[in-house]
């Protein structure tokens, strides 16, 4: 008799585990990881700035101030009192403002490269894996095909022959307005950017894609897949609401990583001197630019390097973090 | 097998012809070549250039030939002139371009006047292109004369002169990354969760996420630049051997051209590839060793009382080394691609920097010849890779 007393005595709540949803289980695994919550928050206060730029900047990108060459971090323009933090370049334009506009074009282009690239490879890797067959074969034979080229030689050759024939591919006024005002570009400055951001794209939905067939394969022979048809769902309703939904964790690791290394792609073009051209600031080219003069002021290079690099490491641990916190069998 | 490796090869041969075509046509559209300043000099009184001049350069540079027709004497080295049979010429009239094209202002779609060809004045037939200069073809081994960095001169003659400058530094990278990498894999891969292992991986990690030319010019930085102004023995950053004698600190007088001198100026082009590419060999060589190192046979190995040395060199590096070696085949055509930055950041005078010159030039016979040998060896590696899969792991059988 006491024991079943003792039962009754026992609340609901003190025995029955909270319940968290499956977004919610992520969300704590992932900020278990450290270096992934730090990386966040660098990425965060990045982004802030860069979105804030016309007001913490207090020069114009194109501003030339003469005779105001490499002027040291911190001078202060006797006219306007304005303050050059980290110094002018080598035409007399303010490099803080600068760096800033460029981080804002440069994230832009990742961002964009990212959303697109990742959007195609979903759709191409969900029909390729879903329907299989022939479908399957051509689609996956292209993307074989297109990794088998050396990547970077052909970037190259890509966006050298776009930039010096802008008009070859047409782009709707209307996009690249869009476009130029989140950069805050005219929309003929824009259009290499978003040659640029179609370039990048153009390549990277291929690992994409790759990546969303393989899970579709598996999730494609699974039980719920099998009942939705049952209850008649069409094609469209199973691969929009079972299989991308479900295929998402990778997609999710693969764009974030992908984020860094967009960032550096576009840089390594810029830097090459095939990417977003110099009256345009991007961290690329500003760093190219700096080649020139670093035997005199050895600083220069770290100045627009050091961001690319944060970006890259940080996107690299977001990624890694994610990884991390969306795999179920692991224990963190 | 057999079946497979037929399909594969015929595939790759496939793949690289497209790839070919691909970038002629690509480097075809875009503006510029040989012919850009010859329109600044024509509209200059001084220098008169009549019509047919231009028609000879265009000429001389195949430009007035059609797309197609250039690529097939480009690939292949034909067609030569018409058809002959038996003493009888075929498709002699059959017109392959245009020698005089017609030119007008055309409003594009930006509202700007463009000067397009609009029409012909004086064809090119088949028959007109007889004797004229030709390569043997690409597929023969005959790149064709470069248009602008060497005029004239064979290309083969460009690229066989950067080829071994490309090779030391990349042959030099590769010894050097597994003779450091692997081991360096192995031992934090043995002391999971130590001190080491940590810092390794936190290294490690940082290295694969650095740009390569962000970490060139931060060696350039800290190893040249720096110490030279503070007037300590410094390295040398640019080119592969420097033009004039020069003395470094401690090091002494270096005599330009020497071996000493060559030795110094790859230190750093070799160390920042080599660094990063062991900061990716190696993170992948302390999974895979982690993986085997869970494995029961491993576990029995250590139960029969095999001293830990064996263990780990003798069972489950072995078995570790096996996807490695794939990846090792399969990064070398990409080294040649990343030595594209790195030679451009040190000036070094290799394949990937020639490129570079190659594509801001407008020298496109050089730029595609470099990407054509790019693209065969990255079919030979990429197949190299599958089959050597099956090799090295009998599991697996390809169909």
């Amino acid at each position: 008799m006491t024991v079943s007393a003792q039962i009754d005595s026992i609340k609901a709540e003190a025995i029955t585990i909270e319940e968290r949803s499956p977004f919610q289980v992520v969300m704590m695994r992932f900020i278990k990881h450290r270096l992934a919550m730090v990386s966040m928050a660098v990425m965060i206060v990045i982004f802030i700035i860069t979105i804030l730029a016309p007001y913490i900047t207090s020069f114009q990108v194109d501003e030339l101030n003469v005779d105001k060459y490499f002027v040291p971090f911190g001078t202060v323009d006797e006219a306007t009192g304005r303050v050059h933090y980290l110094g002018t370049d080598n035409i007399g334009r303010d490099y803080f403002s600068r760096l800033i506009y460029a981080g804002r074009i440069s994230l832009t282009v990742a961002l964009l490269s990212v959303l697109i690239s990742e959007s195609v490879g979903i759709v191409v890797g969900a029909v390729s894996g879903f329907y299989g067959g022939w479908v399957d074969s051509v689609l996956m034979r292209f993307v074989e095909f297109m990794l088998t080229i050396p990547t970077l030689p052909l970037l190259l050759i890509i966006s050298s022959m776009l930039l010096r024939n802008e008009d070859l591919i047409p782009i709707p006024e209307s996009v690249l307005k869009t476009v130029g005002s989140i950069m805050l570009l005219g929309p003929k400055d824009a259009r290499s950017a978003v040659l640029i951001v179609i370039v990048l794209a153009g390549f990277g939905w291929l690992s994409a894609a790759q990546l969303m067939r393989g899970t579709v394969l598996s999730l494609r022979e699974q039980t719920f897949v099998e009942a939705s048809r049952s209850l008649g769902a069409t094609d469209i309703w199973i691969i929009f609401k079972h299989m991308i939904p479900n295929a998402m964790a990778p997609i999710i690791v693969d764009a974030s990583l992908g984020l860094g290394g967009y960032v550096v792609a576009e840089a390594a073009l810029a830097f090459l001197g095939f990417g977003i051209q110099d009256p345009i600031p991007t961290w690329g080219n500003m760093l190219s630019a700096t080649q020139t003069y670093m035997f005199d002021k050895p600083w220069l290079p770290l100045v627009p390097g050091l961001p690319i690099f944060i970006c890259s490491l940080a996107f690299n641990y977001i990624g890694d973090g994610l990884r991390d916190a969306l795999d179920p069998r692991l224990k963190l | 097998m057999t079946a497979y490796l037929i399909r594969r090869v015929l595939q790759s041969i496939l793949v690289v012809f497209i790839s070919a075509v691909a970038s002629y046509v690509l480097l075809s559209l875009a503006p510029g070549g040989p012919l850009a300043g010859l329109r600044q000099v024509q509209q200059n009184s001084r220098f008169k250039i009549t019509e047919e001049d231009i028609a000879r350069i265009r000429a001389s540079f195949e430009l007035d030939l059609n797309l197609p027709i250039r690529f097939s004497r480009w690939l292949v080295g034909a067609p030569t002139g018409p058809l002959v049979i038996g003493g009888k010429e075929y498709f002699g009239d059959v017109v392959v371009g245009c020698r005089k094209p017609i030119e007008a202002e055309v409003l594009n779609s930006r509202g700007i006047y463009e000067i397009k060809i609009v029409g012909c004045k004086e064809d090119v037939l088949l028959k007109d292109i007889v004797g004229r200069r030709t390569s043997r073809g690409i597929l023969f081994g005959d790149f064709g004369l470069s248009w602008r960095l060497l005029r004239d001169r064979p290309v083969s003659d460009l690229i066989a002169s950067r080829i071994p400058k490309t090779l030391q530094l990349i042959g030099l990278e590769t010894i050097l990354s597994l003779l450091i990498g692997i081991p360096l894999g192995i031992y934090s891969a043995v002391k999971q969760y130590s001190k080491f292992d940590y810092i390794f991986t936190t290294l490690a990690f940082m290295g694969s996420a650095m740009p390569s030319f962000f970490f060139g010019l931060l060696f350039i930085l800290v190893f040249s630049i720096i110490p030279k102004n503070a007037g300590l023995p410094y390295v040398p950053a640019a080119l592969s051997e420097s033009i004039r004698d020069y003395t470094i600190p401690l090091i002494g007088e270096v005599v330009a051209g020497s071996v000493k001198d060559r030795f110094l100026h790859m230190v750093l082009p070799v160390a920042v590839l080599t660094i990063l590419n062991i900061a990716g060999w190696s993170r992948f060589i302390r999974a895979s060793m982690l993986d085997v190192l869970r494995q029961d046979y491993v576990r029995t190995a250590r139960a029969k009382g095999l001293s830990q040395n064996v263990v780990i060199m003798k069972h489950a590096l072995r078995n570790a080394l096996i996807p490695f070696v794939t990846i090792v085949v399969f990064t070398l055509p990409g080294l040649f691609s990343g030595a594209i930055i790195t030679e451009s950041i040190f000036s070094w005078p290799g394949m990937g920097r020639l490129y570079i010159l190659a594509l801001g030039d407008y020298d496109y016979p050089v730029a595609m010849a470099l990407f054509f040998i790019l693209s065969v060896l990255t079919v030979i590696a990429t197949l190299l890779r599958d089959v050597l899969y099956t090799i090295v792991d009998p599991r697996i059988r390809l169909t």
